[in-house]
């Protein structure tokens, strides 16, 4: 059954989320150190957790450990070239995990009439919003085209695993790239239409069934992620 | 009242769908059925009218359509939404929220009625359309007619004055066509002018006031229904149109040569994350059948017809091929399914690439045997995106042949397709059975079974209800398969 009808304890307004994104951006950039970073992602996986996504937040806590540890290995155990490439890696992976977490649990708990009124709210230019809901909503899609070109694909004698595409590169690529394609600007097409047709474009202020606003959870939360970046920059200053 | 004046249109960059000074004034209250081949341009009329045409599909536009006497090009996209309410063909890309409240409330937010109001409309139309049961639920979970309940919802709740229907049912099944065609008398009686492009007839012969007969762009005809139903089937047939009246359609019961090798079911059951989806499943089939599989959307003929080629694993009982058990691997082995959406199943540059892709040393004598046998020779460079939906199918077909498979399946081949396309799939599926393959078909097109089927088979409430041959003594059992009143 549908998200809504289970009391989460946490709902934040679609502008909060933005909000805390770039947070999460900053602080990831600010990291002083590892153990601040397994922090930050602890605390998303708390974040995603109060909004109902805990498969997905346990899911993410517990990858992150496994390269968090793996991580402190190899600074440790590895010398040479092979530590440093291992380094160059796992650093870019330590910044960007956190970031592309937070977008998952964002994406999958906004849903699309929440994120048209919010950017209402905040007069965002219709020439942006559109494209950006357009977006949002197709994510979900691309879950069920890729069950179809799975199929396809066994069918095919082409093994849609991560084994598959290092043994065989080129065809798994055709077998996702071309109908993932063919499939995404079909469906753009037909969701805009299907908006246009319904006066997406209408300048006048959008109304919205579910009222959206601003509420003590949405302070609270912005105020431990701030707290959490601003605790980021002076660790930092002071190490 | 609308008009369209002497219009004439075509597509930039592509030849198909466009039309030629085509003059049409449809009073208000009127209910109109556009009908016509693929390609013929009722689509194109229907995006005249909702304004997709100039403001989103470019091309070159002469006359005039007017709406309520004033040129559409000169009123704003939102306001002609207001006004105009469309629904269209793929019941999948046409919701834009995840919940089917707030997609019921999608058109009446961006008119941007107060709040109070929309929750008084969105609880008025569930109940008006008898939808509440669908009410606050995920529309990802919904099946294809549920979703084009609430699609039409999702019009209806804007309340306008023109409804404008594309092809509203190619991905439904009977029940959920009937539901739209009670959808339709209803906005009738409220006065509401209506435009339906559609391949069915059937469903709307009694509330069309008239029929409209397209063809390459021009209006070819203009019927009232009495005149419409008069015309013999094969003038109907000539003009590449589908049935009007099922009841005059009955079992053409091809001969199947049913020799050879067989598979068998024995006491199948196929579960989804462990809840049962149908269970006790046994049968036995011959090189040669062709097996219509019929039920309601959710029935499980998806589920069943992926356990067949072994993409769904979840299953008990076994599955033999000539007294040999098989597998799931083994029947992938042994199998092919054509999906719904071909797009997803194709890969290649060319169809002669598309034919080979995959196989290590493919057979050149066999590869240009199969294309000439299912009539591709003549694309064999052409990139399968290029062709139309039933030449895709073919494509997917020879692929098949040439992997050597024994067991077919085609999953609604025949939706959304007007009749010349249908009697096509129906040939190439007996083709197919010609060359010795058990063929399956997932289908709701009773008309569609009777040519081509030799036996059907009717999944409801997770069991196998009824296995029958296709014939002129199960005419009965067949036409309340499809609540088809004698």
């Amino acid at each position: 059954m549908m998200g809504q009808n289970q009391i989460l304890p946490l709902w934040l307004d679609p502008r909060t989320k933005i909000l805390l994104l770039l947070l999460c951006v900053l602080s990831a950039m600010a990291a002083p150190s590892l153990q601040y970073e397994f922090l930050l992602v602890a605390g998303i996986g708390i974040l995603g957790i109060l909004c109902g996504k805990w498969k997905y937040a346990l899911k993410g806590i517990v990858f992150y450990a496994m390269v968090y540890l793996f991580t402190v290995w190899a600074m440790n155990s590895m010398t040479g070239t092979l530590r440093n490439m291992f380094v160059a890696f796992l650093g870019l992976f330590h910044k960007v995990f956190p970031c592309g977490m937070l977008s998952g649990i964002v994406i999958s708990t906004t849903k699309v009439s929440e994120f048209l009124s919010a950017m209402n709210h905040i007069h965002a230019p219709k020439k942006l919003i559109i494209p950006l809901a357009v977006m949002l909503r197709y994510i979900p899609t691309i879950g069920e085209d890729w069950r179809y070109i799975k199929d396809a694909m066994r069918m095919r004698d082409v093994s849609p695993s991560f084994q598959g595409f290092i043994t065989n590169p080129g065809i798994t690529i055709d077998c996702v790239y071309v109908p993932l394609m063919m499939a995404a600007s079909k469906a753009a097409d037909e969701l805009s239409v299907a908006a246009v047709t319904r006066g997406i474009e209408n300048p006048n202020p959008r109304t919205c069934l579910i009222q959206i606003r601003l509420g003590a959870g949405d302070a609270f939360t912005t105020l431990c992620f701030a707290a959490f970046f601003l605790a980021g920059m002076y660790l930092k200053e002071a190490g | 009242m609308l008009e369209l004046r002497n219009v004439s249109f075509s597509y930039s960059g592509q030849t198909d769908g466009g039309l030629r000074s085509i003059s049409l004034r449809i009073p208000n209250g009127e209910c109109v059925l556009l009908c016509g081949r693929s390609g013929c341009g009722k689509t194109t009329v229907t995006r005249l009218i909702n304004g997709l045409i100039p403001n989103f599909y470019p091309g070159t536009l002469e006359g005039e359509v007017l709406l309520d006497g004033k040129p559409i090009a000169e009123i704003p996209m939102y306001q002609i939404a207001g006004r105009v309410g469309s629904v269209f063909q793929n019941p999948r890309t046409q919701f834009f929220n995840v919940d089917t409240d707030s997609e019921i409330a999608f058109g009446i937010e961006n008119k941007a009625l107060p709040p109070i109001e929309l929750s008084r409309r969105v609880k008025l139309t569930s109940k008006e359309l008898g939808i509440e049961g669908l009410q606050n639920r995920n529309i990802f979970q919904l099946s294809g007619g549920e979703k084009q309940k609430i699609a039409f919802a999702s019009v209806y709740a804007m309340n306008p004055d023109v409804y404008l229907l594309d092809e509203p049912s190619s991905n439904l099944d009977m029940a959920s066509i009937r539901a739209l065609g009670d959808y339709v008398r209803l906005i009738k009686s409220q006065g509401k002018t209506i435009l339906i492009a559609e391949h069915r007839l059937y469903y709307l012969m009694e509330v069309a006031d008239r029929i409209v007969y397209l063809e390459q762009g021009e209006i070819a005809g203009s019927y009232t229904p009495r005149e419409f139903c008069k015309l013999s089937g094969s003038e109907r047939r000539k003009m590449g149109l589908r049935a009007i009246d099922l009841r005059e359609e009955s079992p053409e019961c091809p001969a199947a040569l049913q020799s050879g090798l067989t598979l068998e079911l024995k006491d199948i059951s196929l579960f989804h994350k462990k809840r049962i989806i149908l269970e006790h499943i046994s049968l036995k089939a011959r090189q040669g059948e062709v097996i219509g599989v019929a039920g309601y959307n959710g029935a499980g003929k998806t589920t069943f017809s992926r356990a067949l080629c072994g993409l769904h694993k979840e299953c008990s009982g076994s599955f033999l091929w000539n007294d040999e058990p098989m597998n799931h691997k083994k029947r992938l082995r042994l199998s092919y399914l054509v999906m719904q959406d071909v797009n997803y199943q194709l890969f290649a540059e060319s169809v002669e690439a598309e034919c080979t892709f995959g196989i290590k040393n493919p057979d050149r004598e066999l590869t240009k045997q199969t294309m000439e046998e299912l009539g591709l020779l003549s694309f064999r460079k052409r990139h399968p995106n290029t062709l139309s939906g039933g030449q895709k199918q073919r494509v997917a077909a020879a692929v098949s042949l040439i992997s050597g498979k024994e067991l077919l399946i085609f999953d609604e081949p025949t939706s959304g397709l007007d009749y010349d396309s249908m009697a096509q799939v129906g040939g190439l599926i007996l083709t197919l059975a010609a060359l010795g393959k058990i063929v399956f078909v997932v289908t709701h097109d009773y008309e569609f079974i009777c040519r081509t089927c030799t036996r059907v088979l009717h999944f409801n409430r997770g069991k196998m209800q009824d296995d029958f041959l296709v014939s002129t003594e199960n005419e009965t059992k067949l036409r309340n398969l499809f609540s088809i009143d004698l």
